[in-house]
């Protein structure tokens, strides 16, 4: 049973009137002659009994009135069994149309089955209901019935995770609000064990919560990721890895330059191979393949991995971009300190750069060089001279007094300077009133800019030297110097990821590009492998609240327990009948 | 159109005047009312015929009437001052109580009416006399039938004041002492003490060979109960109390006074008493009208 107005339930104290009053309303009476009284104390005598039963029935009588007009207040709801159209509803539909819903089971689209029991709920849907409709977009979409179905009829697997746990919250959130009698979020999604792993959702109490149970899985594999470096593509693949004897089978990859209608023939081949873990489950695969890079010219280039097809058609192709570019033309003035000179060696070994002008590692001066890379000088009274040669040369930052150590946080990918400590360093500040560029911060120290870019200059806030930070004796010093020389004094930035339909898309500046997004399904939607009822229960919403339910058993839970009667009238008659009950005893008992 | 007053309320009588004027007025009424003597005996002054019944002395036959119709009359006699009465009147302090302010205190009830009683006995020169009592005797005044006998009974009357408690047994058995001829004993009381006790000194006057009259006087507030939502009802003799609420109380006590009246009644019909329950409410005539 439950309460449309529970906190009326509060007015439960007033039951202790009755009570209270007895014995409040204990004051002296008023005494008056009587002569009479041997009959009076006769007559008390023998009534002594029936006025204590008729007090206390009295008592209990006024008691049960006030708990039962409380109630009624309270409008308690029963559930009724059978049939009936159900209470006014508020009800989120969540389809999961998710990329994993594209997969073909049994010969049919999951997603086919999922629209079927939404259009099955929304049908039965009244007006009287409040009804929304929740994509893997994880947008609440309202409207009539009719509209709600039509939205459902069109609906396409889409490009974007549904992370589960977090939009029964919000769809919970939503008809908890709702002033009506029934709160319902019906779940209709291949139930991922991947999309319920973010904890357990906090659905209020009073709202229901039913999952379609998952169908069967499906065996998948898709590519997760393709990054490209040292002129080769690395892929890696996500899914299942075993084959139906449960061994790791290997998964042909294939390579092509361009990418969606402009693809190019297959450049390269792979083959990759799945490992196995202490527990005997199959490792996350990942093939290296190298790149047609001679016969590219420099400049942004787009390719496409691509595996056979199965039953999931969506991860089975990913874009990916990089940049063919010459090694940056840098060196090292003698004041940057011999951990630079070292890591220019190195990379000018590797033929990452070679010796030339046109990138400048600095150590407290400002060469007149097209890119420079400027060090904070040893010698804290060369502070000043190099803030004024910054102003000189129009960079907006200076270096201020020295602050306090810290780690770097970077929000470069793959870059080795998260976490690395820094023992001293100047504060960064920016000059004048102007806005920084949320890009020109590279990377901060407690908060506070450490790694800046302004044009063709970067400056840091800590020389280079174990002295200052321990980034030179980390292994990422000599990708982070190769990343400053060739990448970001360039002002390019990296190639980032992002979910959506598969394509990359450019970023520039003025009629530079200076980076890339590529979109793809995320690699989770990879795993078809469905949670367990236990887990779906656990994660969205718990025991009582949450039902995993087949097709049939969906069809006739849903609203059911909405199917409730308003038992406020029953109380308001049994009510009625107290006061009835008391007027008679209280008149006719004297 | 004349009022009689003993058939008025008798509070409203009461203000007319003290207690001579209304026992006179009372009287007066009462007696045009009846057209003859309520109380009748056996003497040498002849009265009125009445039809023979069975039982009756042939000498009383008037055979004159008997020789000219052939119909059995008897004669009535006055009988002269051949019953001496007492009248006993209760002054305990639960005598002085009136349930309104409209209506007499008990007292002052019991003193009309047994003036206007000795009144109409006197009236039939039968000797009356008065005895009024609380926790003891206070008034005696011997039965006699001389003049300025009923002036000295209303006298006593007056100068008996509010009592304590009540002792009717020891007011009645000092009365035995008082009453050496076969008479009439009336008793205006509450009837507010010992049933028991009373009833052996009133059965002890019986077996003397006296009629008893008992007039149990009560205030009609005294029947049903009524009052505050909450009240603490206190006996003004001896102090009792007891805290009721009238409303739930109110018919378990008129019960009980039911019971209590038919109790007394019962009680002294078997001992061959006259019971008679008064309400101060009830018009004097028709309080007397129960003697005839």
């Amino acid at each position: 049973m439950s309460f449309l107005h529970p906190l009326a339930l509060l007015g439960l104290a007033a039951a202790a009137i009755p009570a209270l009053l007895h014995l409040l309303q204990r004051r002296i009476p008023p005494e008056v002659d009587f002569p009479p009284v041997r009959y009076l104390s006769a007559a008390e005598r023998e009534s002594a009994r029936r006025l204590k039963l008729r007090h206390l029935l009295l008592l209990i009588l006024r008691t049960a009135l006030i708990v039962t007009i409380v109630l009624a207040a309270a409008r308690p709801l029963v559930p009724l069994r059978g049939g009936g159209a159900h209470q006014p509803t508020a009800a989120v539909i969540i389809l999961d149309n998710s990329p994993s819903s594209g997969a073909i089971v049994d010969g049919a689209p999951v997603l086919e089955r999922l629209r079927a029991a939404a259009r099955s709920s929304v049908a039965r849907t009244t007006s009287a209901d409040r009804v929304w409709l929740m994509l893997c977009d994880g947008v609440l979409r309202g409207g009539t019935r009719e509209a709600l179905l039509g939205t459902i009829d069109s609906t396409r697997p889409g490009w974007l995770r549904l992370d589960l746990v977090q939009a029964i919250e919000r769809a919970a959130r939503m008809v908890n609000a709702q002033p009506v009698v029934g709160r319902e979020v019906h779940v209709l999604s291949d139930l991922q064990r991947t999309a319920l792993a973010s904890g357990q959702a906090v659905v209020p109490s009073g709202v229901r919560v039913l999952a379609l149970a998952p169908g069967r899985g499906a065996s998948n594999r898709g590519i997760a990721a393709v990054t490209v470096s040292e002129g080769a593509a690395v892929i890696e693949l996500s899914g299942a890895m075993l084959d139906n004897d449960g061994t790791p089978q290997p998964v042909p990859v294939t390579i092509r330059i361009g990418a969606g209608p402009n693809r190019g023939e297959i450049a390269a081949r792979g083959l990759a191979t799945p490992g196995r873990d202490g527990s005997g489950a199959a490792t996350r695969a990942a093939v290296t393949v190298s790149l047609p890079a001679q016969s590219l010219a420099p400049g942004w280039w787009v390719g496409e991995a691509a595996l056979e097809p199965d039953e999931l058609r969506a991860d089975d192709r990913r874009p990916f971009a990089w940049r063919v570019a010459p090694p940056a033309r840098a060196m090292a003035t003698p004041g940057a300190g011999s951990f630079v000179a070292a890591a220019l060696a190195v990379l000018q070994t590797g033929r990452h750069t070679i010796d030339g002008r046109d990138v400048v590692i600095s150590g407290g001066d400002l060469p007149s060089s097209p890119h420079t890379i400027v060090q904070p000088p040893d010698d804290p009274a060369l502070v000043g001279q190099v803030n004024r040669a910054l102003g000189s040369r129009g960079v907006p930052w200076r270096w201020g007094p020295l602050s306090t150590p810290g780690v770097l946080t970077s929000s470069e990918r793959g870059g080795g300077l998260n976490g690395v400590a820094v023992a001293r360093r100047y504060r960064i500040e920016r000059a004048g009133s102007g806005e920084e560029g949320a890009s020109d911060v590279l990377a901060t120290v407690n908060g506070e800019p450490w790694l800046v870019r302004s044009g063709s200059v970067v400056l840091l806030g800590s020389r280079l030297d174990t002295a200052w930070t321990a980034l030179p004796a980390s292994p990422g010093f000599v990708p982070f110097v190769d990343a400053l020389v060739n990448r970001i004094v360039m002002g390019e930035a990296e190639v980032a990821a992002a979910e959506g339909a598969p394509h990359v898309e450019f970023r520039t500046r003025g009629t530079d590009t200076i980076g890339a997004t590529v979109f793809g399904p995320d690699a989770r939607e990879s795993d078809l492998t469905p949670a367990t009822a236990a887990l779906v229960t656990a994660a969205l919403g718990g025991n009582g609240r949450t039902s995993v339910l087949s097709a049939e058993r969906f069809a006739a839970e849903g609203f059911s327990g909405t199917r409730r009667a308003d038992a406020s009238g029953i109380l308001l008659l049994l009510a009625l009948l107290l006061a009835a009950a008391e007027l008679g005893v209280a008149t006719r008992t004297r | 159109m004349v009022q009689r007053l003993d058939l008025l309320d008798p509070a409203e009588v009461a203000r007319l005047g003290g207690i001579e004027i209304v026992a006179e007025g009372v009287v007066e009424g009462f007696l045009a009312g009846m057209h003859r003597s309520p109380f009748r005996g056996f003497s040498v002054e002849f009265t009125e015929h009445r039809a023979y019944q069975a039982g009756d002395e042939l000498k009383y036959l008037d055979w004159r009437i008997l020789g000219r119709s052939d119909r059995l009359f008897v004669k009535q006699f006055e009988e002269e001052t051949n019953l001496r009465s007492m009248v006993l009147v209760d002054a305990s302090r639960s005598m002085a109580w009136q349930g309104s302010p409209e209506r007499l205190t008990k007292r002052a009830y019991a003193d009309r009416l047994a003036a206007a009683l000795a009144l109409i006995l006197l009236r039939q020169r039968d000797a009356t006399g008065l005895v009024t009592f609380d926790d003891q005797v206070r008034q005696v005044i011997p039965a006699r039938v001389k003049a300025g006998q009923w002036t000295r009974i209303v006298r006593g009357l007056l100068d008996t004041p509010d009592g304590q408690g009540t002792a009717a047994h020891a007011a009645l058995q000092r009365l035995t002492a008082l009453l050496a001829r076969r008479g009439m004993v009336v008793l205006i009381s509450d009837l507010l003490f010992d049933r028991e006790l009373a009833l052996a000194a009133l059965r002890y006057l019986r077996h003397r060979g006296h009629q008893v009259v008992v007039f149990h006087l009560m205030d009609p507030a005294e029947v049903e109960l009524s009052g505050p939502p909450e009240v603490r009802f206190k006996d003004p003799e001896s102090a009792v109390s007891v805290v009721v609420r009238p409303r739930e109380l109110a018919r378990a006590y008129a019960e009980t006074v039911r019971r209590e009246i038919a109790a007394w009644r019962k009680a002294c019909r078997r001992h061959g008493i006259a019971y008679h329950h008064v309400q101060t409410d009830m018009p004097f005539g028709l309080a007397l009208r129960l003697l005839t």
